[in-house]
């Protein structure tokens, strides 16, 4: 489109100056041929300064459209940003306000801090049988019977079944008292 | 692009001074005829020129873009013309 408008252009500027000096007026033809290839050279002109016209209001209208995306799509960011916010404040207040919802983990975060305290006061943490009375708790927290304790965690089963029952019993009387 | 556009009309414009002047050479009342036209022409480019503010209300336009337009059309009357009878 753009070479059609720059030869109509080039066209009607050769059309309008070369007859005019090239040819003769005193010759009838020549004469003529000038009036004809001026209302050429007119037309020509006339289209080019069309198509022109046509190509620039395209790029303007082209250019309202970048912007109108443009703008959409800044628009579109800052309203997902503004949503995924909301979701995230929104998480952040359940979470507050209904501390109940993970038992299991308030539950491992706070025996993670009664643990820490405890090694921090340097009682019967320091006791070699400790950490094993930790898990035999939890076990019977669990509900884990008292054969399964004494088979998996103080590692007694077979024939040391009934040692290990009474070191169990040792074990809790012993922490327990303790704790008292 | 706007620049071509407005560069286009403006060689239309010389162009067609161009043609008139042709016709001009034609024949003595073509000639005459012509004249008148050209006078009327520049009556009415004065009297716009004069009154640019009027005009320029009624034609719905900025001054500057009426005073731009009575400029570039004496222009291209004044090459169009300038341009035939130097040829």
């Amino acid at each position: 489109m753009q070479l059609k408008m720059f030869v109509l252009s080039g066209a009607a500027v050769a059309l309008w100056l070369v007859p005019l000096t090239a040819l003769d007026k005193r010759i009838g033809w020549h004469k003529s041929m000038q009036g004809v290839t001026l209302c050429a050279a007119i037309a020509c002109a006339v289209s080019a300064g069309n198509l022109a016209r046509e190509q620039a209001e395209l790029g303007e209208i082209e250019l309202i459209k970048k912007r109108a995306i443009t703008a959409d799509v800044v628009d579109e960011i800052s309203t997902s940003a503004y949503i995924s916010q909301q979701q995230r404040q929104q998480e952040a207040e359940l979470i507050l306000t209904s501390p109940s919802v993970d038992v299991e983990e308030s539950r491992k975060v706070l025996e993670a801090i009664y643990s820490s305290d405890l090694q921090d006061s340097a009682s019967p943490n320091e006791h070699p049988d400790y950490p094993i009375y930790l898990e035999v708790c939890k076990s019977r927290e669990a509900g884990k019977s008292t054969t399964w304790i004494v088979e998996n965690i103080l590692k007694m089963g077979g024939r040391k079944f009934s040692d290990g029952k009474v070191k169990l019993q040792t074990l809790l009387n012993q922490f327990e008292e303790e704790g008292k | 692009m706007r620049a071509m556009y407005l560069a286009n009309y403006f060689f239309a414009g010389c162009i067609a001074s161009s043609f008139l002047g042709w016709v001009a050479s034609l024949h003595p009342t073509s000639f005459r005829a012509i004249a008148f036209l050209a006078a009327a022409a520049f009556v009415i480019w004065g009297l716009c020129w004069l009154l640019d503010y009027s005009v320029s209300s009624l034609l719905k336009i900025s001054v500057s873009s009426l005073q731009a337009f009575l400029l570039a059309g004496l222009a291209a009357i004044a090459i169009g013309a300038g341009v035939f009878l130097c040829s």
